[in-house]
């Protein structure tokens, strides 16, 4: 293993497009970078904006979200409200001051294996140009 | 803590056993808090794999079991079975993925290694939250209420009543036979008689266990699979409503006709002589095809694709049902002239090429035009056109007959809303999947056939509906229970401060207001568990069973070890 810094980053993906457009990209054998952690919801509506805060507090460098594409939901509109909470989110990030760079939200089909790889890898080089998290030493909760 | 926690890792043959060092990781998690055995196996999901973890649970006496080995969506069922079998709750379980988003795709094996034991400590501290959920079963109805008494209703409740099964066949006119009565003859290939409709309709008339509710609506459904219940409205007996119990529900409300007066160069509606496609049809089953004037036509224009490109799609049906007209005016109006109008030809079946080529033959003259202009002129209709290359050309005619987009019926948007079901933008009905579900609502027991789902012809209206038989038939079984979904949302009373958020979320609508407790109540019969609900209640009132907020919060912190 190299020196170079990488980033730990935690990734809630949805059961029925983005875990298994995951799956794809390992069925495919696209490699890539190890510093993206999956955790399975059944769907991206299911991420409370708890766990990317509590993540984030506890030392991960970026928070991924991903779900299905827009009218591609299993449960119909779940992705919908995990838009909204993004929005929230990113608000809620800059007015504490917080890098709202560091979380993302994207929608990745089931046959989408390469895009998945795409886009946490595009996220993991971002997360990588800022470094560490700051907010874990500065902030106890 | 007195869990006994056993941790098997799948070697997958050479798949996981080549990328990580399974030893290694085995090594490290034996030590994990709560961990009493953590072992290897060549092929966990194989006869001898499940056999041998079966015993492991026995043997071991293990509270909890944590595999390591491929994605949930391969073999998460396969070893719930197995905890089954050997008397485990199958939710004590927890499948750690090593292979897909791990071995697969992490090159560096000790990168892979060091992950996959992030991954399996997350699986061990998870599982230890992990509550012994129940299946639950439930009484079902097997009877079936079919909205829409034309050819796809009838169909479907020819295929589906019988001795143990109801058929309630809802019909919003006074008659059933839909559209397809309304034709003067079908298609040659579909025997052209419409005597096989009338058999129909005689067969779901004198069947027993079909109650035929006609000059009825369907004002209000609640419940789910297996136990509805719908409120149906007579608009004959003065207003008089019923209320029946069903367990699946088949929506068949076909289409009308595109106002063709939407598009004013047509002429409909000012112009006489100017008809579309169904007024001919009741003409020519009258058998008097006749002017205003009372005289026959000697030249009739059959305008295609009226409305196709304000709705934004293709009717499929109009070119044949055109070139049935010509070559019935053709028989009973010797020597007369017909000119077919058409875009783009629409042949999709195997006997359709013959017909139009026929037809060609037969004299009946095919023109490619656009930009259509129906004028009045000295007691004719001049149809004026552009043909390709943008040449202006018209003809005289005493008849023209448009052929409209079939656009959704009446009710459509109202029917959505009292079942839940979402539209498409075209406004019809929309399936689950195009290809792999067509005829599935993404409400569990709801069906929908034929052109309430989009434009069709009869035989394919009647494939959906025995599709959609096929699916009730084999989900909704007489005297056999159903197993609603386990991993569900529950509200816990004490801390729901009524606020009703939840309720804006569920997109099935398994969520209702306790009036009198002043709190959210989640019918757990009709729940799928997405968690949407959990993600947005603001007092954190609402769990997401096998989904918990510590569960999760402990995969989190693992994550960052």
């Amino acid at each position: 293993m190299n020196d170079e810094y990488t980033p730990k980053i935690i990734g809630f993906l949805c059961n029925w497009c983005a875990y298994t457009g995951a799956d794809l990209a390992g069925v495919s054998r696209i490699q890539i970078t190890p510093s993206l952690r999956i955790i399975r919801v059944m769907c991206s509506g299911r991420i409370d904006p708890l766990f990317v805060l509590k993540g984030l507090l506890k030392g991960a460098d970026g928070v991924m979200m991903m779900g299905c594409h827009p009218g591609d939901c299993h449960y119909q509109k779940g992705n919908y409200s995990a838009r909204r909470r993004y929005v929230l989110l990113q608000k809620l990030f800059e007015d504490l001051g917080f890098e709202s760079e560091r979380i993302g939200l994207w929608w990745v089909s089931a046959s989408e294996g390469p895009r998945y790889a795409q886009v946490s890898s595009e996220f993991s080089e971002e997360i990588k140009k800022l470094g560490p998290n700051p907010v874990r030493e500065e902030i106890f909760i | 803590m007195n869990e006994k926690i056993g941790v098997y890792v799948c070697e997958c043959g050479p798949n996981i056993s080549e990328r990580i060092d399974i030893d290694r990781v085995l090594e490290e998690i034996s030590s994990a808090e709560g961990v009493k055995v953590a072992k290897k196996f060549g092929l966990l999901c194989s006869n001898d794999g499940k056999n041998y973890l079966a015993d492991e649970i026995k043997k071991e006496e293990l509270t909890h079991l944590v595999v390591a080995a491929c994605s949930p969506r391969e073999h998460e069922q396969t070893f719930m079975n197995v905890c089954l079998e050997a008397g485990l709750n199958p939710y004590l379980f927890q499948l750690v993925n090593i292979r897909e988003q791990c071995a697969w795709m992490i090159s560096d094996k000790e990168e892979a290694t060091r992950m996959a034991i992030k991954y399996i400590y997350a699986g061990i501290s998870r599982v230890t939250l992990h509550k012994p959920l129940l299946k639950k079963e439930l009484d079902s109805i097997p009877d079936v209420l079919i909205i829409g008494g034309g050819i796809s209703g009838i169909e479907a409740a020819l295929c589906l009543a019988g001795k143990d099964r109801k058929v309630y066949l809802v019909e919003k006119t006074e008659s059933l036979g839909g559209m397809v009565k309304k034709f003067f003859e079908l298609l040659p290939y579909q025997g052209s008689n419409l005597a096989v409709i009338e058999e129909k309709i005689e067969q779901v008339q004198n069947n027993e266990n079909v109650e035929i509710l006609t000059s009825s609506e369907v004002e209000d459904v609640r419940g789910f699979l297996g136990n509805f219940e719908a409120v149906i409205k007579s608009k004959s007996n003065g207003s008089e409503t019923k209320e029946i119990k069903i367990g699946a529900i088949i929506v068949a409300t076909g289409f009308k006709l595109f106002d063709p007066k939407n598009i004013p160069q047509y002429g409909y509606g000012k112009i006489e002589n100017v008809l579309d496609a169904l007024e001919f049809e009741q003409m020519s089953a009258s058998g008097k095809i006749l002017l205003k004037n009372g005289n026959p036509p000697k030249s009739v224009a059959l305008i295609h694709c009226v409305g196709r490109n304000e709705k934004g799609y293709c009717s499929k049906v109009c070119c044949l049902y055109s070139i049935k007209f010509a070559r019935h005016l053709q028989d009973k109006l010797p020597g007369i002239d017909v000119s077919e109008f058409y875009s783009d030809l629409c042949l999709p079946d195997k006997a359709d090429q013959d017909y139009f080529e026929e037809a060609k033959k037969k004299g009946i003259h095919f023109i490619r035009a656009d930009n259509l202009e129906l004028k009045e002129k000295d007691g004719k209709i001049n149809v004026e056109y552009k043909v390709a290359g943008g040449k202006k050309d018209s003809i005289a005619v005493d008849m023209a007959i448009l052929a409209p987009a079939m656009v959704p019926s009446e009710d459509t948007s109202k029917l959505a809303e009292i079942l839940n079901l979402p539209l498409d933008e075209t406004g019809f009905f929309k399936e689950v999947h195009e290809m792999l579900d067509p005829i599935s609502t993404p409400i569990e027991g709801v069906y929908v056939s034929g052109c309430a789902l989009g434009p069709k012809n009869i035989p394919e209206s009647i494939i959906q509906s025995q599709a959609a038989s096929g699916k009730i038939l084999s989900s909704l079984i007489p005297g056999k229970k159903i197993e609603p979904e386990v991993k569900v949302s529950e509200i816990r009373e004490e801390f729901c401060t009524g606020c009703q958020t939840c309720l804006s979320v569920c997109f099935y609508g398994a969520i209702s207001f306790d009036e009198y407790k002043g709190i959210s109540v989640v019918n757990e019969a009709i729940c799928r568990g997405c968690g949407s609900c959990v993600g947005i209640c603001p007092s954190g009132a609402i769990r997401s069973k096998h989904f918990t907020y510590p569960q999760l919060y402990l995969e989190v912190l693992q994550a960052l070890r």
